[in-house]
């Protein structure tokens, strides 16, 4: 239990609660309120559930107000009786993933220091979704036995590329599970997959890249777990920082790759992927908005691709390197990377992520203009796609991951015979 | 020539300790090395010095090999300790002065080695870090910069080895301000002329952000 995750006075505001059947995290981290608020969401997305609960909300407000730790009900033997706790604001030396992630391991010790049946958890900042969302995470754990739902948003195609291009394609390669979003960041859990977590997070916590948010659908997978999605609708969107572009990614993809790393004698006997129970119904998207900079990402494409040669040539083999150069000159109107071109260098960063070949953050940062210059790709292919069209993209991707998995195997485990 | 005769003849038993103790050295020296060489293999030395983020030390290394590099490096200061010791052997002050000079003089030589070593391994490290941070920058003079910072960081350390070995004295000084002021000034003039696009590019991006400060971009990421 890794109940060094929480302070002294956060134990003690826990302590006066006794137990729990739910614990749920609400960290809208750029819209601090009091717990009031939350409590009384939680307690209208509860009272739609079949059973009567006792449940606390965990906020990221930062206040320690003892208040705020009171059980309220409504005087109903029936009613969800629900509490709440608050807990300190993040570092500033944080990164959004970073505190998102820590915010994530205080609520799962809460839960396991109370014995919990369910944990959800929004990380993203909706106000007027929110009550809908605590329920469509809980209630597949608690009316239906699952011990995973992950979320399903409703997106624009330009929205969550990294998700789409990358870490929703490479967890259902990897793991055999066909998830939209591993990374959520809004997730409903078990107690019993929460326990999991925290063991396995305690065992690893020396190394400073895990990051358990990357680790949650993973251990889902890995450890046999009932996983299923559900439609949350759309998500608000934190505008891209681009002058921080490679720090996100490494970030992201170094948590993604260590959990690779950690798990990779259960995924290399995996081939192929199963589709999972869906819930909800989808949300209309909301129209298109802006336009997209592709010049300028694939000039950031071709200043890495004259300029990165040195770094890349330690991380992939010829042959791609050969492949990237020839598209470095192809005028911008034909500028296309193949998904099997994008896929071997997905793969070939997380192996010289395992093997060390560079100091690791410099081969996650190095990834940047090939990622700018993949999103550029896509983002000229699916110019005038629909909706349709862009999820028949998308699975023709993940479709490429799953089919160069081999590849990944082979060099995975012969990494110097196994050069092509 | 009796004369010339009865010098090298008591020489001889020198020449003699010399030998031996070079020969002694050398066995002790391949011994020794075998035994490191094995004991590293077992620790699988090679595979964890590019795991300690020291990939530029296999680089610098004979046939890549950071076990090859510590096991003749150890060789050789061995065979190096066993010479001295001979010449020691030689009747007269002149050797042992020498000798002791010498030793006196090891210590300095073996920190401008750390000191290069370490120079080495920094300036190539600082190097691909500009070269990467520039490039994701958009900065077009990206490996101007990064082989600007090498040759700073290779300069200073070059400067600092010379200085412990105590050669060149004020030259060096005076030459090392000329091209470390040099290079600043040049990476100075990349860095102002490089980031001029980008100056304009992200004033651009605020200009159109406050015109438009209801247009949501349509680019996301996670």
């Amino acid at each position: 239990m890794e109940l060094d995750a929480i302070s002294q006075p956060e134990l003690e505001q826990i302590e006066r609660v006794g137990n729990a059947d739910l614990v749920i995290g609400i960290f809208d981290l750029e819209h601090q309120e009091d717990g009031s608020t939350a409590v009384a969401m939680t307690r209208d997305a509860l009272a739609e559930l079949s059973m009567p609960l006792r449940a606390i909300v965990v906020c990221h407000n930062g206040s320690h107000s003892p208040a705020a730790t009171t059980p309220e009900g409504t005087g109903d033997d029936r009613s969800p009786i629900v509490s709440s706790c608050s807990l300190p604001l993040p570092g500033s030396a944080e990164t959004p993933l970073q505190s998102v992630s820590n915010a994530y391991r205080r609520v799962f010790a809460v839960g396991s220091k109370l014995g919990v049946r369910a944990c959800g958890v929004i990380a993203s900042g909706n106000r007027d979704a929110t009550r809908q969302w605590i329920y469509r995470l809980i209630q597949p754990v608690l009316d239906l036995g699952f011990d995973f739902v992950a979320p399903c948003y409703t997106r624009q195609k330009m929205e969550g590329l990294l998700n789409r291009n990358v870490l929703s394609p490479l967890h259902r390669a990897l793991y055999g599970e066909q998830l939209e979003n591993p990374m959520g960041p809004d997730f409903g859990l078990s107690g019993k997959l929460l326990q999991r977590i925290l063991g396995q997070d305690s065992a690893r916590r020396g190394g400073s890249e895990h990051n358990v948010l990357a680790a949650i659908a993973s251990a889902a997978a890995c450890g046999g777990f009932q996983v299923c999605e559900t439609h949350l609708g759309v998500r608000t969107q934190r505008p891209t920082d681009w002058g921080n572009l490679s720090t996100l990614l490494a970030e992201v993809l170094g948590a993604t790759f260590v959990e690779m790393e950690g798990r990779a004698a259960h995924w290399q006997s995996i081939r192929g992927s199963k589709t999972l129970p869906r819930f909800g119904s989808p949300e209309a998207s909301p129209p298109d908005t802006g336009t997209v900079d592709v010049h300028g990402m694939i000039e950031s494409f071709q200043l890495g691709t004259q300029n990165l040669q040195d770094v890349w040539g330690l991380i992939l083999p010829p042959t791609t390197l050969l492949e990237l150069k020839r598209l470095s000159r192809v005028p911008e109107n034909q500028f296309r990377i193949p998904d099997h071109l994008w896929v071997r260098i997905v793969y070939d960063f997380a192996l010289g992520h395992r093997l060390r070949t560079i100091s690791r953050d410099h081969l996650l940062r190095s990834i940047t203009p090939l990622y700018l210059g993949w999103i550029a790709s896509y983002a000229l292919e699916m110019q005038t796609a629909g909706l349709a069209e862009v999820d028949s993209r998308i699975e023709r991707l993940s479709k490429a991951y799953e089919d160069n998995k081999s590849y990944l195997v082979s060099r995975w485990r012969w990494p110097d015979r196994f050069n092509p | 020539m009796t004369k010339m005769l009865s010098q090298l003849a008591s020489l001889l038993p020198g020449i003699l300790a010399l030998v031996t103790a070079l020969l002694v050295s050398v066995l002790i020296a391949w011994a020794l090395s075998a035994i490191l060489r094995r004991s590293l293999a077992g620790f699988e030395f090679d595979r964890r010095v590019s795991q300690w983020g020291l990939p530029a030390v296999a680089e610098w290394s004979p046939s890549s090999s950071p076990t090859l590099l510590v096991t003749r490096a150890i060789a050789w200061i061995i065979i190096l300790m066993g010479f001295l010791i001979g010449i020691l052997a030689f009747d007269g002050a002149l050797p042992s002065q020498f000798v002791v000079r010498l030793f006196t003089y090891l210590p300095d030589v073996m920190t401008a080695i750390v000191v290069l070593v370490a120079g080495s391994i920094i300036a190539r490290f600082l190097a691909r870090s500009v070269l990467i941070g520039a490039v994701n920058m958009n900065l077009q003079y990206a490996r101007l910069l990064s082989v600007g910072v090498k040759w700073l960081v290779t300069v200073l350390a070059v400067t600092i080895a010379l200085e412990r070995l105590g050669i060149g004295g004020g030259i060096i000084r005076l030459a090392f301000g000329i091209l470390f002021g040099g290079i600043v000034l040049a990476l100075a003039l990349a860095v102002g002329l490089g980031s001029k696009d980008l100056v304009s590019r992200s004033l651009e991006r605020e200009t159109s952000k406050t015109s438009s400060t209801n247009m949501k971009e349509p680019v996301g990421h996670l």
